[in-house]
């Protein structure tokens, strides 16, 4: 049985409504996200291709800005190049395109050398498996400067392109936490119960379908998530299930929206870190969302996090 | 007043012998549990070494806590006595250089119930228990004297002992605190098999026993205090449907829900975007 039924049918046997709830409209004008490859781009029009082959027109406004391993001009970007895009105007107009972007977040197995370039080998989690990425020279000291310790066992977490089938880190996304990946420090006691919502860290995963929307969340029963490392995290979350509706709410933007519970965050329950986008969040990666998420909610993909406040929806 | 003195070493081993016990079991508590991450970040003098030393070092300490409890209750060896007695004087040291050293740290003397900063109180506890080892050492009793001693005086010297230990414990206060605010159900982990249970024996199982198909939950799922089991069953018209028990996790006869879903039932209401794709 799919997990997608557990909603109506935890609605009915609690006698809630069975329409997932919505965040509140807000005023501000709403964000779309459109992925796709290119098919062609000029400094006015970009053409591209979604996922089901369809070919979707984008205005680019004069404002817009892009990233390809770093900031670039929106007509930069490669024909034939992945790009997630911030739209306005029901997704008729590009503000912000990201090209080739990906994310790596796991726990260092290995470490080599090839050439002067250095490749590390990470376990991305049970769901997700192994992913060797390069590191080139020329990003080496901004990636070692946040990630001291790239030793077997330490946490690893990086911004880069993957282009050709070869993934090569360019930015580092947190400063790498000071413990193992095994010795995650315990959350604090939660004297005078749970509160509705936490607030933390969220971060983005490219480990979803294209296009899928949702969020991957760390405080899930082993026994009913199949991953044998969920329910690790440094913040007193509450137990959900795959198939729960999540409210993400993004702190620094304004904006709210109610997303399923599609995937285990095994690996981003042992980050600890803190979002630096709008002032300090508290300590703890608490929710990992879908790029296309990400950027309806208003984050930046090159910057890697937002502050944000979670709560079930 | 020969006789007080063997009442006061008595009452001194029964302390001694129970404190180490604790101790050492309390450690290989905590080593044991090591499998789950954090365990030994927080604790004692395993700090004081290497990291892949400090799993052994514990056991190693419970070890020699417990072979000298054994040692003061069934010998009357000197052996086991100038240990204890050096043992203590040391961890007094070691405590002394902890709270130094790495002010952030609990004890470890109880696992990890010491997780509290090293503080005046633990190092007092250190010093109390080396003066009743050397008031052990100076008057060899062993366990035949606990028995063949009990008298008034002897419970009232322990009731001092314990007196004294007890405000010179900073675990206890984090015991009541563990126990007056435990974790909120919604953070606790629940056995599945657990709550099973708590459902078979309600009354609404009962009720709703006939219309299941099948005795075997097809899914079950948890959601903050709640754990849904989802049963194929038909409703009393005799067509398809699911029964949804709700078990609430926290107490001895807990809440449960049910509702029957027919199998068109009020499920065309899901949201459009909901894909699980990326679980598995």
């Amino acid at each position: 049985m799919g997990v997608e039924r557990r909603y109506a049918l935890a609605s009915a046997a609690l006698g809630r409504s069975g329409v997932p709830p919505q965040a509140a409209v807000e005023e501000r004008p709403a964000l779309s996200a459109v992925t796709g490859e290119i098919l062609d781009i000029s400094p006015h029009l970009v053409v591209l291709a979604n996922s089901e082959g369809v070919e979707e027109r984008l205005v680019i406004a004069p404002w817009a800005t892009a990233w390809h391993g770093r900031p670039v001009a929106p007509a930069e970007l490669p024909v034939g190049a992945r790009v997630v895009v911030r739209a306005r105007q029901s997704g008729r107009v590009a503000e912000r395109l990201w090209g080739d972007i990906t994310r790596i977040t796991g726990v260092i197995l290995e470490l080599g050398k090839e050439r002067r370039d250095l490749t590390v080998e990470l376990d991305c989690g049970p769901h997700r498996g192994r992913r060797t990425v390069v590191i080139p020279y020329g990003a080496s000291g901004r990636l070692r400067v946040r990630h001291p310790q790239l030793e077997p066992g330490f946490l690893f977490d990086a911004i880069g392109t993957r282009m050709e089938g070869t993934t090569f880190a360019r930015l580092p996304a947190t400063s790498q936490p000071a413990y193992r990946a095994t010795a995650v420090p315990p959350p604090p006691p939660a004297y005078g119960g749970i509160q509705s919502r936490i607030s933390g860290a969220a971060a983005w995963s490219d480990a979803f379908d294209d296009g899928e929307a949702g969020v991957a969340y760390p405080m899930l029963e082993r026994t009913d998530s199949g991953c044998e490392d969920a329910g690790i995290s440094c913040t007193g979350l509450p137990y959900l299930a795959l198939g729960s509706m999540l409210y993400v709410g993004n702190v620094c933007e304004g904006r709210a929206l109610v997303l399923p519970i599609i995937a285990c965050g095994c690996v981003a329950g042992r980050f600890c870190d803190r979002c630096v986008e709008c002032g300090t969040s508290p300590r703890g990666r608490i929710v990992e969302l879908s790029p296309v998420s990400f950027v309806e909610l208003g984050g930046d993909l090159a910057k890697g996090c937002f502050n944000a406040r979670v709560g079930l929806g | 007043m020969t006789v007080e003195t063997t009442t006061l070493a008595t009452a001194a081993l029964i302390l001694l012998v129970l404190l180490l016990v604790l101790g050492g079991v309390a450690k290989i508590a905590t080593a044991g549990t090591d499998a789950e991450p954090g365990g030994l970040t927080r604790l004692g003098p395993a700090m004081l070494v290497p990291e892949r030393w400090r799993k052994p070092m514990l056991i190693f300490c419970a070890c020699v806590e417990i072979t000298l409890a054994t040692g003061l209750l069934f010998t009357r060896n000197p052996l086991p006595r100038w240990g204890t007695i050096a043992f203590f004087s040391v961890a007094t040291y070691v405590l002394w250089e902890l709270r130094r050293r790495r002010p952030d740290v609990g004890c470890g003397c109880f696992g990890e119930a010491s997780g509290s900063p090293v503080g005046l109180r633990s190092i007092g506890r250190a010093v109390a228990l080396t003066a009743m080892a050397v008031a052990v050492a100076l008057v060899p009793v062993s366990g035949a004297e606990v028995l063949s001693g009990l008298s008034l005086d002897l419970a009232i010297a322990l009731a001092a002992g314990v007196v004294l230990l007890s405000l010179l414990s900073p675990e206890l206060e984090e015991a009541i605190a563990r126990v007056r605010y435990r974790a909120p159900c919604e953070q606790r982990p629940v056995p599945a098999a657990r709550a099973l249970s708590r459902l078979r024996s309600s009354s609404e199982w009962r009720s709703h026993t006939a219309l299941l198909v099948s005795v075997e939950p097809e899914d079950t799922w948890r959601e903050l205090c709640w754990r849904f089991f989802v049963y194929p069953g038909r409703t009393a018209a005799g067509a398809k449907a699911e029964v949804v028990f709700a078990v609430y996790l926290s107490g001895r006869r807990p809440a449960v829900r049910v509702a029957v879903v027919g199998a068109d039932g009020n499920d065309g209401t899901l949201h459009e975007s909901m894909g699980i794709s990326a679980a598995r």
